[in-house]
């Protein structure tokens, strides 16, 4: 009787390897050419020489001066991040509710499914449209002041409702706590109904229950979602265009104009500076939770 | 019993239907202070639900639960005292083994200062055997220890009652023999009943000092668990019981006739449809130079062998299944031929009758 020879465990795991590299090369590919190229791209570009009506490749610190030099600027900085702290909150509180109610009330699997498809039915509105509508709605004549007045609650229109922080901060929270839901109401979805039984049959109360069993369940779906919004609000500059009347200037906004008027070098700038925040964010975020343990 | 007020947990007339199907109907029994009471049912008996009405996380239509004298049936789940352990177990999987012990002490109305809860915690998780893995997370421990961190963090809060939900079910085999010698004695180092629901009768027979019998929804049999054993109150607890042969037919005067033929029995209880049971392990098979009266001819099918004992399985010409359990220590066991025609027989004095 012979042995048979053990395989060699070199000649597998390499056969594996090329498998696996094969299998990469395409997602590399891509990400190379259109993630960090264009990315390398920008910080290049951040540092050209921009003149009225050119640019070009002659390295200087001008177009980073000008944007910390200049309270415009500076002040679009702040505003961004006071408006994604707000939305962040708003989308949570508004959001978590939302997501403990499907997610762990409904017990029923094809309900919880409807009710996750009724809270993405506005997008089958374009963007435009949906932040659009929010003018007749919160507008010096729009529905909700009409509506107080006939209700004899107020006698002036409130006119702080639109073209202000308030309308910005309402009509992004409405576009993304959605993103803050799906992902809370999954992580509920998934806790054993005994574990919560379990928890009641020890003593706990609902609301410690829910502070010290189901908000830590949920974690990782809190994040998740905050780096979804995050990610968004940081980035947006269509909802503050449309319901501030150009008063809230967010550095995407400074984007599109900068890039309107051919100022590549000072919109690659903020660019940078906006990934660099949202870098920030998500790795602060992910700081939280480890989310490989978690999915 | 000495004193009434010794009974820890008493229901009365607990029913409970899930959409007009009844899932309890009129429980009513007593448990009392430091024993152990089994709760054997089969799937779909109600044994789940009754143990869930108990402990509060189901509403009975009606009856009462009555905890230590005070009615409880209408008490949210976490007023009442009542530990529960699941069949999953239901740990708290982000909490460490010591932090999922210490969560009823930390978290209840009025929780204990944490001196108190370090020390009653590492008095449970000794207890139960669990010494030195206090700080492991509860995915990095085995199937019995997840069940030991179940049961302490039940105990640790000093329950009035524990319930236990299957609770050997999810452990294997060997593992399970070993957890019941456990249970019993965790169970004796304190002062408080343990009611256990198994679907397994050798579990139910084995650990309860009192067994419960449950027959869809209603208290089948409630007793020490050899009286269950001898004489089953009704047809079905005598088969829930997997000891016993059950044969349909009806009582006419001294004998007990059925398709098979007329046998005599030992014993009568009355009932509403005709049922006679003979023991598994009372039935023989006739050897040709046998004296007495051949009960029942079968054919031969196969044997099972069990260790201490081999059963034989014997099949009458309609394919009914006749059990012949045969006890080693008795003797070599016979063999016999597939599909050759034996006759069975017992003594009628062994034979359960009711109708």
């Amino acid at each position: 009787m012979t042995v048979p020879a053990p395989a060699d465990p070199h000649v597998s795991a390499d056969r594996g390897n090329l498998a696996a590299y094969l299998l990469l090369t395409p997602a590399i590919v891509w990400m190379t050419l259109f993630l960090v190229v264009p990315m390398a791209m920008i910080v290049y570009v951040s540092f050209w020489t921009q003149t009225t009506f050119k640019i070009e490749p002659k390295l200087t610190l001008d177009s980073w001066q000008t944007f910390f030099a200049s309270d415009t600027y500076l002040n679009s900085l702040w505003t961004t991040l006071r408006i994604w702290l707000i939305v962040l909150t708003t989308t949570f509180v508004i959001g978590y509710p939302t997501a403990l109610y499907v997610g762990l009330f409904v017990r029923n699997k094809t309900l919880q499914t409807a009710l996750l498809v009724l809270c993405v039915i506005p997008f089958w509105t374009s963007f435009l449209i949906r932040v659009l509508a929010w003018r007749p709605m919160l507008g010096k004549e729009g529905a909700i002041n009409i509506i107080l007045m006939k209700a004899g609650l107020i006698h002036q229109p409130i006119e702080a409702l639109l073209f202000t922080d308030l309308s910005v901060v309402i009509g992004m929270t409405q576009i993304y706590v959605v993103f803050m839901v799906g992902p809370i109401a999954f992580m509920l979805g998934r806790i054993d109904p005994n574990i919560l039984e379990a928890a009641r049959d020890l003593g706990a109360d609902f609301w410690r229950i829910l502070r010290k069993i189901i908000f830590p369940l949920s974690l990782p779906g809190v994040v998740v979602g905050a780096i979804f919004v995050s990610v968004m609000v940081l980035g947006e500059f269509a909802t503050s265009a449309a319901l501030s009347g150009r008063k809230v200037n967010l550095l995407g906004n400074i984007i599109v104009t900068q890039v309107g008027s051919l100022k590549w070098a000072l919109a690659s700038v903020v660019g940078v500076i906006l990934t660099i925040i949202m870098g920030l964010v998500i790795a602060g975020l992910l700081r939280v939770v480890d989310l490989k343990k978690e999915l | 019993m000495v004193v009434s007020n010794d009974a820890v947990l008493r229901l009365e007339g607990l029913t409970k239907r899930f959409s007009g199907r009844p899932a309890l109907s009129e429980v009513s029994f007593v448990v009392r202070g430091k024993e152990y009471v089994s709760l054997l049912g089969p799937s779909g008996s109600g044994k789940t639900t009754l143990l869930r009405a108990i402990a509060g996380f189901e509403t009975p239509d009606a009856g009462s639960i009555i905890l230590d004298g005070v009615e409880v049936t209408r008490q949210p789940a976490h007023k009442r005292g009542i530990g529960f352990v699941f069949q999953n177990f239901a740990l708290f999987p982000h909490l460490s083994v010591f932090d999922n012990v210490a969560f009823g002490l930390r978290n209840r109305a009025n929780p204990a200062p944490e001196d108190v809860v370090s020390k009653n915690v590492r008095e449970t998780i000794d207890l139960v055997g669990l010494k030195g893995l206090e700080q492991r997370g509860v995915h990095q421990i085995s199937g019995g220890q997840k069940q030991r961190v179940a049961l302490a963090r039940t105990l640790v809060i000093k329950p009035k009652l524990v319930l236990l939900d299957e609770p050997l079910g999810a452990l294997d085999a060997n593992l399970r023999q070993r957890m019941r010698t456990e249970l019993r004695r965790i169970r004796e180092a304190l002062d408080i009943p343990f009611l256990h629901v198994t679907g397994s009768e050798t579990e139910a027979l084995s650990m309860g000092d009192r067994l419960i019998v449950l027959d869809a929804g209603r208290v089948g049999q409630f007793g020490k668990p050899s009286d269950v054993y001898n004489l089953p109150a009704t047809a079905n607890v005598a088969r829930f019981l997997n000891g016993y042969n059950v044969f349909d037919g009806r009582l006419e005067g001294e004998a007990f006739a059925t398709k098979y033929g007329r046998f005599g029995f030992g014993a009568k209880t009355a009932a509403p449809t005709g049922a006679y049971a003979i023991r598994y392990d009372r039935v023989s098979v006739k050897t040709p130079d046998a004296v007495g009266p051949a009960m029942l001819a079968a054919n031969y099918v196969a044997s099972e062998y069990l260790g201490s004992a081999i059963v034989h399985f014997f099949e009458t010409a309609d394919g009914k299944i006749v059990e012949v359990e045969h006890h080693l220590s008795f003797g070599p066991p016979e063999t016999f031929d597939p599909g050759r025609a034996y006759d069975l027989s017992w003594n009628s004095q062994d034979g359960i009758a009711f109708g």
